[in-house]
């Protein structure tokens, strides 16, 4: 009998091992929490995309359940995501898009504003303007404050400016669903 | 012999000039300290995007312009441990390779002094039980061969 135990102790180790090592395999390594959730938006004084005089900063998303969308017109699967959003906006959410540009170096700046807003123009009439407004993140400071690692990712921020959600990817009908409709509901039910 | 001082010699040098171009890039700060400190830094920040890079070896753009940032605080005055804590508000821990010691991930400290603990315990027991076992068993065998022969 008490050799038998003492065999059983390697198998239930073998055997948790093999759980923890299994669960592992469905885990998503880039799925990490982001650090600013519950979190005021970060301080920031940006330009509109479309006119440039025009400044926003943080206080723009009081009072609203806002989506904030990281996209640029080179980012492919922004380009996807663009008539879904779209759909979202004919519903009646707010989404503001935050707009990064590549090619704009903040070492070389090689694209005039000019181009850039033509090339927007011409995605959006293309594919849909699912945004209220664009806030052009210049050199891409506000996207480090936010955590941003690329695009497109998309914040959801509730009526008091504070970041409730950060999806990083697409924005498709099943994750809308599963990951924004119940915070969204929930926060617009408010 | 000479062959192998030669090879080491290149090799030492090869890592050497690796080390320059690697602070001949666009960011210099003209104090040898605060160049090491990038290195450094950028050595042990993780890329967000590209898992299992740091930012010193990749060319992402995130991590590109993380580089930036490091170099702008760096310039700023902030000492390596404000580097560090910056990084880590908007990225997480993740963003740093050295692990933070918290109730989550002490047993990646606590496990392996565990294992050898319970392998210790283990070897102890089983050299103690063995001879014991086999002498009885040996003498029982000899006891029986003795009786026969008798």
């Amino acid at each position: 009998m008490k050799k038998v135990t003492l065999y059983l102790i390697p198998l239930g180790l073998f055997l948790g091992l093999i759980i923890f090592l299994y669960q592992g395999l469905f885990s998503n390594p880039r799925e990490h929490k982001s650090s600013l959730l519950e979190k005021p938006m970060p301080e920031f004084v940006l330009p509109d995309l479309m006119d440039i005089q025009r400044t926003y900063n943080q206080d723009v998303f009081l009072g609203k359940v806002t989506l904030l969308n990281v996209w640029g017109v080179w980012c492919i699967t922004c380009a996807i995501e663009l008539p879904y959003l779209t759909q979202l906006q004919d519903e009646g959410k707010h989404i503001v898009g935050l707009y990064y540009d590549q090619d704009i170096d903040p070492d070389f700046g090689v694209k005039t504003v000019e181009r850039v807003q033509l090339e927007v123009t011409a995605k959006l009439n293309q594919l849909g303007n699912p945004y209220a407004f664009n806030i052009f993140d210049v050199k891409r400071d506000l996207s480090l404050d936010l955590g941003v690692t690329g695009a497109p990712e998309t914040y959801l921020i509730d009526q008091q400016g504070k970041i409730r959600l950060h999806h990083i990817g697409d924005i498709n009908p099943r994750v809308w669903n599963k990951k924004f409709a119940p915070i969204y509901d929930t926060l617009v039910a408010q | 012999m000479n062959r192998l001082v030669c090879t080491l010699v290149i090799l030492m040098l090869g890592c050497f000039a690796s080390l320059v171009l690697a602070t001949e890039d666009k960011f210099h700060f003209g104090e040898p300290k605060k160049d090491a400190l990038f290195l450094e830094l950028t050595k042990e920040l993780r890329c967000p995007k590209c898992q299992n890079q740091n930012i010193a070896d990749s060319d992402a753009m995130i991590a590109v312009d993380l580089k930036r940032k490091v170099y702008e605080l760096l310039q700023k005055g902030n000492d390596r441990q404000q580097v560090i804590d910056f990084m880590k508000q908007r990225y997480g821990d993740f963003v740093y390779y050295q692990p933070p010691v918290n109730p989550m991930t002490i047993w990646l400290w606590l496990l392996p002094i565990l294992f050898v603990f319970v392998a210790v315990a283990g070897i102890v027991m089983t050299r103690k039980r063995q001879p014991a076992e086999i002498n009885n068993e040996q003498l029982a065998k000899a006891q029986a061969i003795l009786e026969r022969d008798e």
